[in-house]
């Protein structure tokens, strides 16, 4: 039987222990496959990392089971739960030593004007005032825990860090992101300042 | 990290309008995303047409870098096994 012919959540639900143990024999190696052809020539990935993204995607698929609604393949569906359990705890090393103090005072640097470099600005006079009046409300309208999250963000680090350092849960931090982001375009909308300025001054 | 270092270059200025631009009122969390993405991916790849549900995974895609480093990824597996 091909992969594509498998009932994955019935033979991974079996009541024949032989049948649901060759199931998630079989889901496993998948898993392991996928994640090999995705992280292949990452120098801080190796055959024992495999291994153990392997066996958490597989335990977090399992936890997930009745989530599955049928509207992918339920390998792709399988795939897409390792790839985020992979990438977020790749992602949670590289950035494990940061401190919320720091992100905090980051956060705020953000309202010095000294934060946006002058070649930033450049000569155009829409950019100059586009740059402005964002400086201005990231100043204003943001909390100094929206000012963290946004510059966390731009930093690169991982939403889960995110989350981490600002002690909340994930729903709760894409909402303050997702807040933040909402306020300041308000206030460029109030400006005046419209999507195609923002497009001709960054040239997006 | 000393302070020159710490300022916001003009590539991380641009990444802030360019998410505001992107930014509706209702938008997917990453979680919701995860959610969806395999259908996306698929949907993607077949050339399908997206429903509406379907098409708030592109916003958030378009905003978000991890789950858009994920699809990626993902598409890389599932064009290997084509």
């Amino acid at each position: 039987m091909t992969q594509s012919e498998i009932n994955w959540p019935a033979a991974l639900r079996a009541t024949d222990s032989g049948e649901q143990a060759a199931a998630v024999r079989e889901l496993r190696d998948v898993l392991h496959n996928g994640l090999r052809i995705a992280l292949q020539g990452r120098s801080d990935v190796s055959a024992a990392h495999l291994e153990d993204f392997a066996q958490e995607s597989l335990l977090r698929v399992l936890e997930r089971l009745d989530q599955f609604q049928g509207r992918s393949r339920f390998t792709t569906w399988a795939q897409a739960i390792a790839l985020n359990v992979a990438f977020t705890e790749l992602r949670r090393k590289r950035w494990q030593d940061v401190s919320l103090d720091a992100l905090m005072a980051g956060g705020e640097r953000m309202t010095d004007p000294a934060m946006i470099a002058d070649e930033v600005l450049g000569a155009d006079e829409d950019r100059k005032r586009l740059v402005a009046t964002l400086r201005q409300a990231i100043e204003n309208d943001l909390t100094p825990k929206q000012r963290a999250a946004i510059l966390g963000e731009l930093r690169e680090m991982p939403f889960d860090q995110i989350v981490e350092l600002l002690g909340t849960s994930r729903s709760a931090a894409y909402k303050m992101l997702h807040d933040a982001r909402r306020a300041l375009k308000q206030r460029l909308h109030e400006a005046g300042i419209t999507g195609a300025d923002i497009q001709n001054a960054f040239n997006l | 990290m000393k302070p020159e270092d710490q300022r916001l270059t003009s590539e991380q200025v641009g990444t802030i309008v360019k998410m505001l631009g992107l930014t509706t009122d209702r938008e997917l969390d990453c979680s919701e995303c995860l959610q969806h993405v395999s259908e996306f991916a698929e949907c993607q790849l077949a050339g399908k047409p997206l429903g509406e549900v379907i098409t708030k995974v592109e916003q958030h895609l378009a905003l978000c870098p991890e789950c858009r480093e994920e699809y990626l990824a993902l598409i890389k597996i599932l064009k290997a096994s084509q």
